[in-house]
């Protein structure tokens, strides 16, 4: 058994038929006043179906750009870092590192030769160990031995040995 | 981040590659000159031509000639060789490296006969100069330079 607001909706959805129909429009207390109610109702349904036609495209639009922004920005930062790294190495900053591995390494060099100057002059210097002349050959020979800080030259200065003939100048 | 360490490497490499280069194998250039007072003195060998000041300086000569000469790259410090003229030979012996140079062992014979002998730790920047008999009116001397 249907209630009255049952039949009521379904009266007004033009549910109703035959004798059941017959039956609800006689009991209804002002027909024409429900008449109207029912047209209203149903421009009202015909306005909801459009606009809510309407708005369901627009959200579908709304949702689909939506997630084509997330797309977008999940696959920016990406891209953008592809960018950046492929493009870091580009030839100017080459040259550039280059320029300054060069730089560093003379500096190093510099250092190193600068590190060894100081001790061969001191230490580094030629020197002489021992020195001994035949003295059966030359028993008067004398040695001795200096260095020149100029040149940096040493010396193993002898006196004393046999001299000899030009004749052992020979090549 | 890859390129970045391969570039390091690289560097590093090139930095060691380039400090062995500079401490390889050298040579010792060892001569046996004459040293004379002549009217017209010739040119000065190319490889006195650092000391030419030191040995006009303290030697009172102005030409220099090499009568003989020997040039050897010493890889190991263990090498010997013979620079020889027609009368004199400089036997050197080179006994060791160290980082101050190479202890060479050095022997002056006139043909057989030994004249001099002497022990000297040679510097790879300080040659070496040794009087050795006077010759005519020249002398003789014993020059070690390692280029």
């Amino acid at each position: 058994m249907k209630t009255f607001e049952e039949k009521w909706t379904a009266w007004l959805d033009g549910q109703l038929s035959g004798r059941e129909l017959a039956e609800f429009e006689a009991s209804l207390p002002d027909r024409a006043a429900a008449e109207a109610e029912k047209a209203d109702v149903r421009k009202l349904g015909a306005l909801l179906k459009r606009e809510v036609g309407v708005s369901a495209f627009a959200n579908e639009e709304f949702f689909s750009h939506q997630l084509r922004e997330r797309i977008r920005e999940s696959s920016v930062p990406s891209a953008k870092w592809e960018a950046k790294a492929s493009t870091w190495w580009t030839i100017p900053r080459l040259l550039w590192t280059g320029t300054a591995s060069l730089a560093v390494f003379l500096i190093f060099t510099v250092f190193v030769i600068r590190d060894k100057n100081p001790a061969e002059k001191s230490q580094y210097l030629t020197q002489i160990l021992n020195a001994r002349v035949d003295p059966v050959v030359s028993p008067n020979a004398t040695v001795s031995m200096f260095e020149v800080k100029q040149d940096r030259v040493t010396v193993l200065w002898t006196e004393g040995l046999q001299s000899l003939p030009a004749d052992y100048a020979a090549k | 981040m890859g390129r970045t360490l391969a570039f390091l490497i690289s560097f590093v490499l090139l930095s060691i590659g380039a400090t062995s280069a500079l401490q390889g194998a050298e040579t010792v250039w060892s001569g046996l000159v004459i040293a004379e007072n002549v009217a017209q003195p010739q040119t000065i060998p190319p490889e006195l031509t650092r000391i030419e000041g030191s040995l006009k300086k303290f030697f009172g000569y102005n030409q220099f000639q090499v009568i003989g000469q020997s040039q050897k790259t010493l890889k190991t410090g263990q090498e010997d060789w013979l620079a020889t003229s027609k009368f004199f030979g400089l036997h050197v012996d080179a006994q060791g490296e160290s980082p101050a140079g190479y202890v060479l062992n050095l022997k002056l014979y006139k043909e057989k006969e030994l004249l001099l002998e002497t022990d000297a730790k040679l510097s790879k920047r300080s040659p070496l100069v040794i009087k050795g008999p006077q010759i005519g009116s020249g002398q003789l001397l014993l020059v070690l330079v390692i280029q």
